[in-house]
């Protein structure tokens, strides 16, 4: 029986729209749930083109992407929102918060998707994220704050509604070298803490270092390696 | 029931996030409605405004010439410069059959600006069905009764000045011993009328026959009798007589016999019922004119609304790629535009309102007659119909945002 972060991808071939060269082409990548697998690749390899077709966000040519059972090829595009709110955290490497909104009320916006009144544990949950994360003072809006704590705040958000996958491009990317170690730091011990499986994107060694396994894109192919 | 999500926490965000080109598109939307509002509702204010002035005229004699001119003079109390009717034609008119009240309508004086207006008490007290809120009706020469309107208390004393409201006119006055001789005493005060009628002075018109030197209308014998029955034979020229008939039938029937060489006879709702066409071609002409400021208005602002949206297109890419459906983002957009376009009606509707009640307040302190503003089903039809267009409308920029696919929003910025 397979849990709900595991991943099996099959013969996955995707290429731009109009182009009939591939982008890049995946016979098997298999990845249990709770485990933690970095992509890395150089710029234009196609990490970000993998991250949304593992997502669901972009459809491949053809191949099958199964997670936890579920092929989210076969599923409608307001079946995959659907999905992605129950099963996965996002977080992106601009952030990508509401600006309106306060950090609190940011954490909490998935929440509102499916509900109209946040229960009072689920508002606790939020502000305990945002605590682990190193925030107080929830009621500042996002605009106001530093890169850094937005992409905690990010962090927190994907985590709200305990997904048993989450998935990260570039979260670290544009902090300052301190903040990306921290922010490292805590999206895999934070992620690990819940046992959702954790697939990150990304150039840095130091995180690549913390995931259990590692690929990188290249000339069209996924190839498996160690960070040492 | 309760709805499957909440879009407000990001309809909320955005607004404030956006406040400028929020407040804008409100202001926009709210002036174009009080532009149409302002319009529709100030036509329809003057239009009844002018015919209830004109609801104690049934039928109105007067010399021949400009029926206008002498609806304005006898209702509306602008004295023009017209030709008086002959004196014995008031006795003639008080004694025709299916008359009740023969009514001469006579000006020439003024108090502190207030019209002087020589007349018969059934006139007063429009053939006894408009009692005095204080006071009583004038019964002898020297008495007075006064619009709700005119700041003169009963018992007060005053001399008339020569000339028609303005106060200017009054140096006419000085050193006229008729004038300066003659005095009143106000013994009454009608209801408020809402009309110019309110700022008026009525008095028996033997008095303003006298003050100017005319005949009276009764022999040497009867010199402090007021009102009906004339003697013929001592009657001076009125500007108007207005005739109240005792049946439709009636009245029909004096208008027919009163046209002659030496008379015209008129129903002021008719020469109403022409100005009100005008202003009806001239009502639809703004009416055109105000829907389609504002239809400009409401393409203008959904246009930029449009681009705002597009411009934040990532962002609602984003809330698709965190679990937001794409009905959920549809009613996000949908609902912003809609509380834009609602929120601007809204503020419209009461600054038209407002700016119409101003209006009318000016109209009646130059113009005399009230002009109450209410909204009416034009009013209405033309605020629902522009929320529910805008709903309608708004739907666009929704299914845009809608249809995006998400990676083309997510890596477009």
């Amino acid at each position: 029986m397979s849990g709900k972060g595991d991943l099996h991808v099959r013969d996955l071939l995707v290429r731009f729209v109009g182009q009939s060269h591939p982008l890049f082409s995946i016979a098997a990548l298999d990845l249990p749930s709770g485990c933690s697998l970095g992509i890395s690749g150089i710029s234009g390899a196609g990490k970000t083109t993998l991250f949304h077709c593992l997502a669901g966000i972009a459809r491949p040519a053809s191949g099958q992407i199964e997670w936890g059972g579920t092929d989210i090829g076969a599923l409608s595009a307001d079946g995959l929102c659907r999905w992605r709110h129950r099963h996965l955290g996002l977080v992106f490497q601009d952030f990508h918060l509401v600006e309106g909104l306060s950090m609190l009320d940011n954490v909490l916006l998935p929440a509102c998707f499916d509900r109209w009144k946040l229960a009072p544990a689920l508002q606790q949950r939020a502000r305990d994220l945002l605590t682990a994360v190193g925030l107080s003072a929830w009621d500042r809006l996002t605009a106001l704050l530093s890169r850094g704590e937005r992409q905690r705040v990010a962090l927190a958000r994907a985590l709200l509604l305990q997904p048993a996958i989450v998935m990260a491009d570039e979260p670290t990317a544009s902090l300052d070298p301190d903040h990306r170690t921290q922010i490292g730091d805590l999206l895999v011990e934070l992620v690990r803490a819940q046992g959702a499986t954790l697939l990150v994107v990304t150039h840095e060694q130091e995180l690549l270092l913390r995931m259990d396994r590692c690929v990188r894109l290249a000339q069209g192919a996924l190839q498996e390696f160690s960070v040492s | 029931m309760m709805p499957r999500f909440n879009p407000f926490p990001v309809v909320g965000a955005d607004l404030r996030r956006n406040r400028l080109l929020a407040w804008v598109t409100v202001l926009l939307m709210a002036l174009s409605v009080a532009t149409g509002i302002a319009v529709i509702s100030q036509e329809r204010a003057l239009r009844q405004g002018s015919a209830r002035a004109a609801d104690d005229f049934d039928l109105l004699v007067g010399a021949p010439g400009s029926n206008t001119q002498l609806v304005l003079t006898a209702v509306y109390l602008r004295p023009q410069a017209i030709p008086l009717l002959d004196g014995d034609l008031l006795a003639k008119a008080g004694s025709a059959a299916g008359v009740k009240y023969a009514a001469p309508i006579a000006f020439g004086d003024n108090w502190q600006g207030h019209a002087i207006v020589g007349t018969i008490a059934d006139f007063v007290s429009r053939g006894g069905t408009l009692q005095p809120t204080q006071g009583r009706i004038f019964q002898r020469r020297g008495e007075a009764v006064v619009g709700a309107g005119v700041a003169l208390a009963i018992g007060a004393t005053f001399s008339p000045a020569h000339g028609l409201h303005l106060p200017a006119d009054d140096e006419a006055t000085h050193g006229d011993p008729g004038h300066d001789a003659a005095h009143y005493t106000v013994v009454g005060r009608l209801p408020p009328r809402e009309n110019i009628w309110d700022t008026a002075i009525l008095v028996p018109i033997e008095d303003v026959w006298s003050v100017h030197g005319l005949s009276i209308g009764h022999a040497a014998s009867g010199v402090s009798r007021i009102g009906p029955p004339w003697d013929a034979g001592h009657l001076s020229g009125v500007p108007a007589i207005a005739i109240k008939p005792d049946s439709v039938a009636s009245a029909y029937r004096l208008r027919a016999q009163w046209r002659t060489p030496r008379s015209v006879a008129l129903f002021p709702a008719e020469v109403l019922n022409d100005l009100y066409l005008t202003l009806g071609n001239v009502r639809d002409l703004m009416s055109v004119l105000a829907i389609t400021t504002e239809v400009l208005v409401v393409a203008a602002v959904l246009m930029a609304l449009l681009v705002g949206f597009l411009a934040r297109q990532r962002q609602f890419s984003v809330l698709r790629a965190i679990g937001a459906s794409r009905l959920y983002v549809f009613c996000v957009v949908w609902i912003e535009v809609v509380l834009l376009i609602t929120t601007g009606a809204a503020l419209g509707v009461m600054l038209g309102w407002l700016g119409s009640n101003g209006l009318s307040h000016w109209m009646q302190s130059q113009f005399g007659f009230a002009m109450p503003v209410r909204l009416g089903a034009t009013e209405e039809v033309l605020v629902a119909g522009l929320i529910v267009t805008g709903s309608i409308v708004a739907t666009l920029p929704a299914w845009l945002v809608f249809k995006r696919p998400i990676a083309e929003g997510l890596v477009s910025h």
